[in-house]
């Protein structure tokens, strides 16, 4: 077991990306998200799992309890806008009769769920019923008319026509329909951030049990921690039946350190945030979470 | 084989689920009661009639405070326990007696309703309604390593309930505008979506990501303030869940306890 | 000479409640006063004003043993009121919820009443919680049925205590055809389970009614033949469910039903003039002490046709099943006798719930002010709530709950038990005094009826 102030505790890393054809078309990057989730509910390790699927207006995502291969996949692609997810994770355990809940979310999602794990306030029954998360590398999130602002107003795009959108490389890519792909600066993009998001003191979901990225890995593959004892036995369990192709992450470019980088990047800047925070007006602190 | 520490549950103006939640621990209440406590007073469950010495007092319901016996129970509650622990939302919040306003026979001056943190020094919370029977349960396990376990069981202890401490020291009163002054007000949201999972009462929604809350159901139980993560978040405790899981999982195992 | 002797609190039941008992030289109790002593928290009053959704989670936490009667009730009031027909599988879902509590209930009751009870062919008393054998597998079945009745409950209804699901107009969701399924297996393994236990209570039961004697805190206690026996009537609404006022035939009569205050109804002023400290645990109440139950009464005195009456499993089997045994094991033996039927319940509505069918009714009114009441056959008895709503908002509000109806028909069954097992009596309703502990206003007509009760 490897513990990192920045990386949190993992037992391997590698850069993997899914094997199934049908994944890999849709996936943001190695597909790894969606094909554990559907490797679990196959194997019987979960029988549902909660994901973000399309909502009411275009790229806006909406929380959803997945019970079926076609339900997982049609989750695939990240939506850089707020999807309340553990708002269905007591209802999973109720009227969706599931006795093994799979969990795809971002960071501060995991660390809802430990925290109900562990201090389970008004969350009957679920501590026993967390079977699987699946957590994704997080570097901010933005609300929806954020979205809506960077891909309509700066990059001129109708969000209704976009295929995919990316972070990376200092940029943020909207990629359309039609294969045009637009780019905005990122320090265009700081001031929609959303705030909470400022005080994140976690980048590549420390509390999953498998947490995922792109950053690290090529195009087209992600970087995968596995974290717990859960998380690698579905994760050794899934190699052995071929779910994935796998490389080590010292041979990929540009590799864990770009990982350490950003995630040293992010969590210091925000830890100032916090110290800024504690003398915030006159002789007024805002409130910290972590105190 | 360590000692048994004593426990007791306190009933004031409560619904008894808050009871029903612990004993709905099934067997784990029996492994509970068979090597770790003993229930030394309990009125809906044994025929002790007055309130006797114990480690851990689990209060339930909140104080009347035009009712006598009720102030007295509390204070004598105090006098006899060395941890006090508000079980459930009306003892922690006052929850829906909050709502209460007298006028109605047969003790129509029975008017208000005080969550026991108004009366007394209350050393955990655990909020809810009902309190899950699970926290319930990581509570009276750690209590008993707080009581009778070796130097790193009660150092675990201890830092497993701190923010339950914490949060008995932070306020008597419970609602959504928790949410609102305390989280989205402070910059904190960020839109996880727990507090509406929390919510007894399906008060809250979320509108493009952020919490909205019915405040006309709102029973004011302040489950979930304390289900999200922006409201505490112990990182040397959380980060350690799978380990802490495993001991709580290995207490509870059925069969002889083996130590 | 008669003498007064006081137990206080009573104990293995929900909430606080006391007995005043007025004994005779061989201690046999000749008039009985059975009252709540918990602090009244006034539901009924402060509902007045809020709106129809938030009444009825409210008065769910009235009771946590049978938060499911109160919400079902309160929520059928609502929709009486307002006029609202809900779709048919949101009433299946709202049937399993209740049949999924009264099991957890009885079985809950199971624990709180075997301290009573002796291990068959033995002269030893039933220690739910002891290791030995065979009671730690009647314990396990126990805890097995109540997993499985509260599972079941906290699918149906969201939560097993205090359900968040239903809600006025139908229910929030429907379950998954996998819930669904969920709900099926874990109500035939309890099929099988609550016949074991049924089995068992009997047979301690036929026990204990042979018996001559108990023993309390080291004395021979004669038991009588007639322990519990009174010549109120039985109310009841169905042998499932309940009835309200929306039905084609509704099962309870509002104009039947008065209320008298239980300063007509009780005992005034005594003193008590008998103790013993070696009642178990902690003693009677302290001779010299002035009681006044007519003063310190938290519950009202309902009546129905002027009389009270008796609520809960014997009477419900009394009125729809032909059972016709009277007291205290007759209630106890009905109980049990209730166990099957739950499981049945849940199995015949799953068997006719369609999982993709709409629970919530398109049109909710928000009522004219008219009076609706819904009864709901909880656990412990008959819970009627009257609701009148107008704009959404509730303008008045009643519960009249099973122990309500049950303090003074068991007051009067006290009569003739000796005082040492009147708890046995009480604990056979089933208590639930949290729930009881409001009051309705009434007029003065009412307390004519009230006294003439009295004298009689
Ligand atoms: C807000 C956000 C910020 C991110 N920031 C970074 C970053 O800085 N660096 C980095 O390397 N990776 C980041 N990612 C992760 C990355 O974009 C991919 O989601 C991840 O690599 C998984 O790819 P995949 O091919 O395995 O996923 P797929 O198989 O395509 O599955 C995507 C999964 O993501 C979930 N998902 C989609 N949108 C959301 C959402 N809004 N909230 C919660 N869950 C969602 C879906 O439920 C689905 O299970 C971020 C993701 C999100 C949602
Ligand atoms: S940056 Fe942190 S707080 Fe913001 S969405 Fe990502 S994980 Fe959550
Ligand atoms: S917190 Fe809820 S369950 Fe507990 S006593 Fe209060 S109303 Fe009942
Ligand atoms: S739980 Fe807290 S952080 Fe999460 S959505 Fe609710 S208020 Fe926001
Ligand atoms: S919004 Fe819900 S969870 Fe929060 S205090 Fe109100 S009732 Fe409790």
């Amino acid at each position: 077991m490897i513990e990192d102030p920045y990386l949190g505790k993992y037992m391997t890393c590698v850069s993997a990306r899914s094997t199934d054809k049908e994944i890999l078309k849709k996936a943001q990057d190695g597909g790894i998200a969606t094909t554990l989730m559907v490797y679990a509910l196959e194997q019987g390790i979960i029988d549902g799992a909660i994901v973000a699927r399309e909502g009411d207006l275009p790229w806006k995502p909406r929380p959803f309890v997945a019970m079926t291969r076609e339900d997982i996949l049609k989750a695939q692609r990240a939506k850089y806008n707020i999807s309340p997810q553990i708002s269905w994770l007591k209802e999973a355990t109720r009227s969706f009769g599931l006795d093994k809940v799979g969990i795809t979310g971002v960071c501060c999602q995991m660390q809802a769920v430990r925290k109900a794990q562990l201090y389970p306030i008004n969350m009957r029954d679920v501590p026993g019923k967390i079977a699987f998360t699946v957590g994704l590398f997080c570097m901010v999130n933005f609300p929806y008319d954020s979205i809506q602002a960077l891909v309509e107003d700066h990059a001129n795009q109708s969000l209704s026509s976009v295929k995919k959108m990316e972070f990376g490389k200092g940029k943020f890519f909207v990629h359309t329909e039609r294969g045009n792909v637009s780019t905005v600066p990122l320090k265009e993009t700081h001031k929609y951030e959303q705030p909470g998001c400022h005080v994140c003191l976690d980048y590549v979901s420390n509390l999953a049990d498998i947490s995922t990225g792109s950053v690290g890995s090529p195009d087209g593959w992600s970087t995968v921690f596995v974290r717990t004892k859960k998380g690698n036995e579905v994760w050794l369990k899934a190699i052995a039946d071929g779910m994935f192709e796998t490389k080590p992450i010292e041979e990929v470019k540009p590799g864990l350190g770009l990982v350490m980088k950003l995630a040293k990047e992010k969590i210091d800047k925000n830890r100032k945030t916090l110290e800024e925070r504690r003398n915030f007006g006159v002789n007024k602190a805002l409130r910290d979470p972590y105190a | 084989m360590a000692n048994k520490i004593k426990l007791g549950h306190v009933h004031l103006s409560g619904c008894t689920g808050c009871l029903v939640s612990v004993a709905d621990n099934y067997q784990g209440f029996l492994k509970i009661l068979d090597d770790y406590a003993d229930l030394v007073y309990c009125l809906t469950l044994a025929d002790v009639r007055r309130i006797p010495e114990m480690d851990v007092a689990l209060v339930e319901g909140s104080v009347c405070i035009q009712n006598h016996e009720s102030v007295e129970d509390i204070k004598e509650t105090r006098k006899k326990s060395r941890i006090v622990v508000a079980l459930g939302s009306c003892a922690s919040y006052g929850n829906i007696t909050r709502f209460c306003r007298g006028g109605q026979h047969n003790q129509p001056q029975h008017e208000s309703y005080l969550p026991i943190g108004d009366l007394i020094d209350v050393d955990v919370y655990i909020p809810g309604c009902p309190p899950s029977p699970e926290l319930i349960r990581n509570v009276a396990v750690m209590a008993y390593l707080l009581l009778e376990g070796n130097e790193d069981q009660k150092a675990l202890a201890g830092r497993y309930l701190k923010p339950l401490m914490d949060l008995a020291k932070r306020s008597t009163t419970g609602c959504f505008c928790d949410l609102m002054n305390d989280v989205i007000n402070q910059g904190l949201c960020i839109g996880c979506g727990i507090c509406a999972a929390s919510c007894p009462v399906r008060a809250i929604t979320h509108e493009f990501g952020k919490p909205q809350g019915d405040l006309n159901l709102c029973i004011k139980c302040g489950s979930c303030y304390g289900a999200c993560p922006r409201s505490f978040f112990n990182s040397d405790v959380i980060s350690e869940f799978e380990a802490i899981n495993e001991i709580i999982a290995g207490a509870l195992k059925e069969g002889e306890r083996d130590d | 000479m008669t003498k007064v002797v006081e137990i206080s609190p009573t104990t293995r039941h929900e909430g606080h409640s006391k007995l005043t008992l007025k004994v005779n030289d061989e201690g046999i109790v000749e008039r009985g006063d059975w009252l709540s002593t918990t602090p009244v928290r006034g539901i009924e009053k402060l509902a007045i004003g809020k709106t129809m959704d938030q009444v009825p989670k409210i008065a769910s936490r009235v009771c946590g043993i049978c938060p499911i009667a109160h919400t079902l009730a309160g929520i059928e009031a609502m929709e009486a009121s307002i006029g609202c027909e809900i779709p048919t599988d949101a009433k299946l879902l709202r049937v399993i919820l209740h049949a999924a509590n009264r099991l957890h209930s009885h079985a809950l009751h199971n624990v709180l009443i075997l301290p009573d009870f002796y291990i068959p062919g033995t002269e030893t008393k039933i220690n739910p919680f002891s290791r030995e054998q065979p009671l730690r597998s009647v314990a396990a079945r126990i805890f097995r049925i109540r997993e499985i009745a509260q599972t079941i409950g906290s699918v149906a209804g969201g939560e097993a205590i205090h359900p968040s699901n239903p809600r006025v107009g139908g229910m929030y969701r429907n379950v998954s055809p996998r819930a669904k399924k969920k709900m099926a297996d874990l109500a035939k393994e309890g099929l099988v389970l609550v016949h074991e236990q049924m089995e068992f209570m009997l047979e301690v039961t036929r026990n204990m009614q042979n018996r001559e004697f108990v023993e309390v805190a080291g004395k021979q206690i004669p038991l009588p033949k007639t322990l519990g026996y009174h010549n109120q009537g039985v109310m009841a609404t169905a042998p499932m469910y309940g009835s309200s006022s929306l039905d084609e035939k509704p099962m309870w009569d509002f104009t039947r039903w008065k209320e008298t205050r239980p300063w007509d109804w009780y005992m005034g002023e005594e003193t008590i003039d008998l103790e013993d400290p070696s009642y178990p645990i902690g003693g009677t109440t302290k001779v010299d002490t002035r009681v006044n139950p007519r003063m310190e009464a938290c519950n009202t005195v309902p009546t129905y046709d002027g009389q009270p009456v008796e609520v809960g499993p014997r009477a419900r089997l009394a009125t729809f099943k032909h059972f016709a045994e009277k007291g205290t094991f007759a209630q106890h033996i009905a109980r049990q006798m209730e166990y099957p039927d739950c499981c049945y319940t849940i199995l015949n509505c799953l068997d006719n719930l369609d999982t993709s069918g709409k629970v919530l009714a398109d049109n909710i009114p928000l009522g004219n002010g008219s009076m609706g009441w819904a009864a709901n056959e909880a656990p412990r008895g008959t819970d009627v709530h009257l609701a009148w709503v107008k704009d959404g908002r509730v303008l008045r509000y009643e519960m009249l709950v099973p122990t309500t109806w049950n303090f003074p028909t068991c007051s009067r069954a006290l009569t003739g038990a000796p005082w040492q097992i009147a708890e046995m009596v009480i604990r056979a309703y089933d208590p639930c005094v949290s729930c009881a502990t409001h009051m309705i206003v009434v007029n003065e007509e009412d307390r004519v009826v009230a006294q003439k009760l009295m004298q009689w």
